[in-house]
């Protein structure tokens, strides 16, 4: 009975209300205002976000920052901090212009860096370079710079590199060598400087005329302004001035002796040490310095090394073959 | 009408949230514009700094510098709810330049100047030069002290320890430098007073340190702190 009744009612159309709250009847202009509604709202979330991210170029200045120069700001606190300390005297007690000369001061030095990098600086410059590159040093380095490990810790790895801590050895050595002599053949050369080391031994005196007289030489390799070193040397130092032979014949040298004729690369030597001082073990408490030192070393290393590889990873980078 | 009147009650909340969006922004402007001076007079900036800042203070500084602000000598985080101040005089802004920049943090624009060298360690001074200058220290702090040390150890305080250098003449610390006075007032001391700790930090020196915060904390963050702290500092 009622059934056609219903189908009417849903199959009749909606009759348009004045009524802009009923919302049980449709209304054109309820329509265009909610959709004008819901268009502005899209916009202006939009703006927003467009207006006030970060590295949007916008006139606005943010509040933290006393000027933006090319977006890049220069920040209210660093300039209230400049102007107290460039004139001594709490920031409420500066005049206008001492204020505007900082700012105008912080704007030129900002162009002036912005220009450094728009004509590449870094890229070339040797001096900007060393600076960068010890400025981010010092940022990964902070950290174990400030730290400051317990005893303990560094008698740990005191123990743990007991041979590194000795004293210095010190040396003071002639390094000699046998002159080439016209019609002398290397077998009768090795048999004069065997007979030069017996000499040395029974202790002729090793003064020019003697030098001269047996033509011998020294070999240069001690050599400081010109001159051969007849003082002390550092044992590293000799290692690293001496051929190889050489050193190791004068390692095992008591202070006093002569060593036996060396043949190295370049001829014959004869090592007379005059003195030495052997290293000896340091203890702890006078090795604690270096044992510091050589942690610091280690872990600034070990983040040298870390930071590379994090950087490498990122990096792409290619090279010729060097071989 | 019932769905006329929620949808009332919804513009309002809208309008009211939107306000406060709007009211906040305007604080948070307000507070991170403002210069030196200026906030200290405005009580609802301080008021909003200060609902600000706690919970930044708990989550970022509290583990150094304790949850009420006491410091902690283990670390050699000073106390700040005190008016003494390590570097500068404890302005807003010269606290908020600690906040952003750090301590020996290796921002290029920290506090860096110096640091507590190891004097024993170093070899500057013996362990007996060592000693005596604590037994100094200890004397002008007003605690127990050997004074057949004190005269030595003020001599070398004033001499080849070069103490009075960072520390001062009257060894009342230089904010230049953020270096601590030493005479222990009230209970003051960076990293304890106590003959042992004092042996050590001239012994082995202290490096003390604190992060930079720009970056990781918002502007009005780091003013809300500075302003917080500054408030601590002044109760006290």
């Amino acid at each position: 009975m009622n059934e056609p009744q219903f189908n009417r009612e849903r199959a009749s159309p909606r009759v348009p209300s004045n009524d802009f709250f009923d919302f049980t009847r449709t209304d054109s202009r309820r329509s265009f205002a909610l959709l004008a509604l819901g268009a502005s709202l899209g916009l202006a979330i939009a703006g927003y976000g467009l207006f006030t991210s970060k590295g949007t170029s916008t006139n606005r200045l943010p509040p933290e920052d006393i000027a933006l120069v090319n977006q890049k700001p220069i920040y209210r606190s660093d300039f209230v901090i400049q102007t107290q300390t460039l004139y001594s005297v709490p920031f409420e007690q500066t005049t206008a212009q001492q204020r505007r000369k900082v700012l105008e001061d912080m704007i030129n030095e900002e162009l002036m860096v912005q220009r450094g990098i728009e004509v590449d600086l870094p890229g070339y410059d040797p001096d900007v370079r060393t600076a960068l590159v010890a400025g981010v040093e010092l940022q990964m380095y902070a950290d174990v710079l400030a730290r400051s490990p317990t005893d303990a810790e560094l008698e740990a790895y005191y123990q743990k590199h007991r041979d590194k801590y000795s004293s210095v050895g010190v040396l003071r050595l002639r390094d000699l060598m046998l002159n080439f002599m016209p019609g002398e053949t290397d077998a009768q050369r090795s048999e004069r400087a065997v007979r030069l080391v017996t000499e040395l031994r029974q202790g002729a005196r090793l003064d020019d005329a003697f030098m001269e007289k047996n033509a011998l030489r020294d070999s240069g390799a001690l050599l400081v302004s010109g001159k051969t070193d007849l003082g002390d040397i550092f044992d590293f130092a000799a290692q690293e001035k001496l051929q190889p032979q050489v050193y190791a014949a004068a390692r095992r040298l008591p202070a006093g002796q002569v060593s036996d004729p060396v043949t190295a690369g370049d001829g014959l030597h004869i090592v007379v040490m005059n003195a030495r001082k052997v290293p000896e073990a340091l203890s702890f408490s006078a090795a604690r310095e270096r044992v510091w030192n050589d942690m610091k070393t280690e872990a600034q290393e070990r983040i040298r090394n870390a930071t590379y590889g994090y950087l490498r990873s990122k990096a792409d980078i290619v090279a010729a073959d060097i071989h | 009408m019932i769905r006329t009147g929620i949808a009332c009650v919804a513009v309002v909340l809208l309008g009211a949230a939107i306000y406060h969006q709007v009211h906040a922004s305007s604080l948070e402007a307000r507070l991170v514009r403002a210069l030196p001076g200026e906030i200290a007079t405005d009580p609802e900036l301080v008021e909003f700094a200060q609902s600000v800042a706690p919970p930044v203070y708990r989550e970022h500084c509290a583990v150094c510098h304790g949850p009420a602000l006491g410091g902690e000598r283990a670390r050699g985080a000073p106390n700040l709810a005190d008016d003494r101040w390590l570097y500068g005089t404890g302005t807003i802004y010269e606290i908020e330049q600690t906040v952003l920049y750090g301590i020996r943090s290796g921002h290029p624009k920290s506090h860096n100047l110096t640091d507590m060298p190891g004097l024993g360690r170093t070899g500057q001074l013996t362990q007996q030069d060592v000693r005596d200058v604590v037994e100094y220290i200890l004397a002008i702090s007003k605690q127990p002290h050997d004074a057949t040390a004190v005269e030595r150890g003020r001599a070398i305080f004033a001499g080849a320890g070069v103490c009075y250098d960072c520390h001062g003449g009257d060894a009342l610390g230089i904010s230049d430098y953020g270096t601590p006075a030493l005479t222990g007032l009230g209970g003051a001391w960076l990293y304890g007073g106590e003959r042992e700790t004092l042996y050590k930090s001239v012994w082995d020196g202290r490096h003390g340190s604190c992060p930079a915060w720009v970056g990781t904390l918002s502007f009005v963050q780091i003013r809300a702190l500075a302003v917080f702290l500054h408030g601590k500092s002044q109760h006290e």
